[in-house]
């Protein structure tokens, strides 16, 4: 028979090897910081809390307090934000069949900052499931600028990719001048505003992965279930059609869904550029344009590629933190850059 | 039985109304060819079968259900779109795309297994791509692209087949193929084919009806020789047309004829030239670059001389290939005799096909136009009619025709008699 029936076999190759790598990371991250505690005692800490559901009175002290409270939420938390922006960004790509889309192109980033950064100017002391007020309030922004943009873009009962990618752009620069003219009011504040801006990490706790994970495992899960209707849809709607997708209805669920993964992640990391818009290029060039690999083995890229960059961040500099947006541009660029000349000098 | 009806729909783009009342039925073992001009709407017709673009009136009836009531996947199970545009910007496989075809048979978890497959095999080895299957869709020719797009409207194992102008990007060899295929589709498996085509002649050869459009209105609709008669192609398209029955296919034969009158400027000498098998292609072109206005006929159709003119725009009077000229073509011929200065018989052979030039030349004479004739060769070494052609040329020349044995002497002639006169 073709090689074609050995893919899905190679396919599961590449998913368990992802996922290995990113055990590993993750428990190299969990390993590295200013109290260095080596991987034999995580792997030990990390046993000992599974068995610990059975054996409540077995403690290890301040080394898993360490691991647990500061060091793993903010692990998980760096993995669900990785893999929703990937995922954000292959789905806004195929959809608008556009490289250049991320999962802010339709206006997500900009409502965020606004919100958030009304939060900080306002002082809302809002306490909701023990959450702080910024990831709230940027996520209601995220959401309220993605259905603007998307009420905007509507044509009847049709919603061209074309109006909807230029209302993106509208709304969010409109968004943005707001959130700047806060910002030139906002004094003392503006500090606050400006590091939210960056991106990061830092200080979250399990709240926040609370509130960001059944929001980016449900859409992830819808997502995925579309990606065969995803491949075809590369061949332009009247094809897809033809070939028996619910073009609009399609569009409308992965619209709402990647919307939701992105202002999720977004109201708990700020603005985190680069890796929704090069994972998936990157993982194009590695696994092939097919959605049923592309998406999953890009969340898992994602997680990755994020939990590694927020190490570095947290641990390059001794007392004090580099926002790791900085970091995933500084280091992503130029490997990007490689894997581009790389694929060209293979074509030519 | 009755595979897809049209009762009576109207299309409109925002306001502008592109069909209006179409209504035909198509029976299982059609093979259906939409004809008109640019924007007549042969295309929409194909987007509002295939659910695209809904009527504002009237219903499409597939298979005795409304399209438009019925969901994406239920029609894709019946009905295959190949579409004019083909390009896919990612890097998929050519078998990826065929087994896209797949789809409407895949439930939302099931992966493609062997059964489909095979389906996509055999597609691809009916459209000669099986061989092109691990490449990537991006890097094959539009031709190659355009055969695998057939082959993933054929893995959908449809009853109905809509192709837009299927053969635009392919060259001769491969519309042939790819027609071939398509017919054979046709007569073996009963596959209903619905395809737009700009070719009368094609649609004539391949299908069993077909339909002319004009303005998003039916203008005809039934087997090609009772649609593509000279009148309807006038009426449609605005040109001239020979319409014959083609030697070789027995087919139906569309050639399109200048406007006759149009090319001839009245302020400059018209001369007319009797020629054939390439006699007269070097006069055509010397005296049009001298500046005179030049007649032909009668020509064969595919004769070297009738190329040359119709490349040079030359009014030509044309006949069927390796037919005798009808009267028809004669008295058209005359007319254009009649608005010449001299007639010009070429350095040409006769044979009874032919032989009515020659008439045509004496009935100028008879007109006081004069008539030059070029003989290189002695006419009783290129007579193919026993002896007629000569009888003619003595007849000619009793009348008053003027031998000459050289072009230069046809160009002096001209120059020191037609000319002066006519200034």
């Amino acid at each position: 028979m073709h090689n074609y029936l050995k893919r899905i076999f190679h396919w599961k190759l590449i998913i368990i090897s992802l996922t290995v790598i990113l055990a590993l990371t993750i428990i190299l991250s969990a390993a590295l910081g200013p109290a260095n505690i080596p991987p034999s005692v995580i792997l030990k800490i990390l046993a000992s809390k599974i068995s610990l559901l059975n054996n409540p009175a077995n403690s290890l002290g301040i080394e898993e307090t360490i691991v647990f409270e500061i060091r793993l939420p903010r692990i998980i938390l760096a993995m669900l934000v990785g893999a929703a922006l990937s995922v954000a960004g292959v789905t806004f790509q195929g959809l608008f069949k556009n490289p250049m889309a991320d999962p802010y192109v339709i206006g997500v980033s900009s409502g965020a900052a606004l919100g958030a950064t009304l939060a900080v100017v306002l002082g809302l002391e809002l306490e909701f499931f023990g959450l702080s007020s910024i990831p709230l309030m940027a996520f209601i922004g995220a959401l309220t600028a993605t259905f603007m943009v998307y009420n905007i873009a509507k044509v009847g009962h049709t919603l061209p990719v074309s109006t909807l990618l230029l209302s993106g752009i509208a709304v969010g620069s409109f968004l943005s001048a707001i959130t700047m003219l806060i910002m030139m009011m906002a004094g003392e504040r503006l500090h606050q505003i400006v590091f939210w801006l960056m991106g990061g990490l830092s200080a979250r706790n399990w709240s926040h992965v609370k509130m960001v994970l059944p929001f980016i495992f449900l859409g992830t899960a819808i997502i995925y279930f579309f990606a065969r209707d995803l491949n075809i849809m590369l061949l332009g709607e009247e094809s897809a059609q033809h070939l028996g997708i619910e073009v609009k209805k399609l569009t409308k669920i992965m619209l709402v869904f990647a919307s939701l993964i992105a202002a999720a992640a977004v109201s708990v990391s700020g603005l985190i550029g680069f890796i929704g818009l090069v994972v998936p290029h990157i993982m194009r060039i590695l696994v092939g344009p097919d959605h049923r690999i592309l998406l999953p083995s890009s969340a898992i890229a994602g997680s990755i590629i994020l939990i590694t960059s927020d190490t570095v961040a947290r641990t390059a500099i001794s007392s004090t933190e580099i926002p790791v947006g900085i970091i995933t541009a500084f280091f992503g660029a130029p490997f990007f850059i490689y894997l581009l000349r790389k694929r060209k000098s293979s074509i030519s | 039985m009755v595979m897809l009806s049209i009762n009576g729909i109207d299309c409109y783009y925002g306001s502008a109304k592109v069909l209006e009342n179409i209504k035909f039925s198509i029976k299982s073992g059609d093979f259906l060819g939409v004809l008109g001009p640019n924007g007549s709407g042969k295309t929409t017709l194909l987007r509002s079968i295939s659910r695209t673009l809904k009527p504002r009136v009237g219903t499409i009836l597939l298979n005795e259900k409304d399209v438009y009531t019925l969901k994406s996947i239920e029609v894709a199970k019946s009905l295959a779109v190949v579409p004019q545009e083909t390009a896919v910007a990612f890097a998929f496989t050519a078998l990826d795309i065929v087994l896209m075809g797949r789809n409407p048979h895949l439930n939302r978890f099931e992966m493609e297994n062997h059964k489909d497959l095979a389906i996509a095999k055999e597609a691809m080895e009916l459209t000669n791509t099986w061989n092109l299957a691990d490449k990537l869709i991006t890097e094959l020719s539009s031709g190659e692209r355009q055969r695998v797009v057939i082959a993933r409207a054929l893995a959908q194992e449809p009853k109905v087949l809509l192709l837009d102008e299927p053969t635009s990007h392919l060259d001769i060899s491969h519309q042939i193929e790819i027609l071939d295929l398509i017919e054979k589709l046709n007569k073996e498996k009963g596959l209903v084919i619905i395809a737009v085509f700009h070719d009368l002649n094609l649609a004539a050869r391949y299908c069993n009806l077909v339909l002319l459009l004009k303005k998003g209105k039916i203008i005809s609709l039934g087997p090609p020789d009772a649609v593509l008669t000279a009148e309807n192609i006038k009426r449609v398209y605005h040109v001239d047309a020979l319409v014959k029955r083609h030697p070789v296919t027995n087919s139906i034969y569309v050639t399109p004829l200048p406007l006759i009158k149009s090319r001839i400027s009245s302020n400059k000498v018209t001369v007319h030239l009797i020629c054939g098998a390439g006699t007269g292609a070097p006069i055509m072109s010397s005296l049009i670059n001298i500046g005179y206005n030049v007649t032909a006929g009668v020509l064969n159709v595919l004769d070297t001389d009738y190329e040359i003119a119709h490349s040079l725009s030359i009014s030509v009077v044309s006949e069927a290939p390796f037919s005798p000229i009808t009267e028809e073509s004669h008295q058209a011929n005359l007319k254009l005799i009649n608005q010449a200065k001299v007639v010009i018989v070429a350095n040409t052979p006769f044979g009874y096909g032919n032989l009515r030039n020659l008439e045509a030349a004496e009935i100028a004479l008879g007109k006081k136009i004069p008539v030059l004739l070029i003989e290189e060769t002695p006419i009783a070494q290129r007579d193919f009619a026993k002896g007629e052609a000569q009888k003619l040329f003595a007849r000619l020349k009793g009348k008053g025709a003027i031998s000459v044995q050289s072009y230069d002497e046809v160009l002096s002639f001209i120059e020191t008699n037609i000319e002066a006169n006519f200034e």
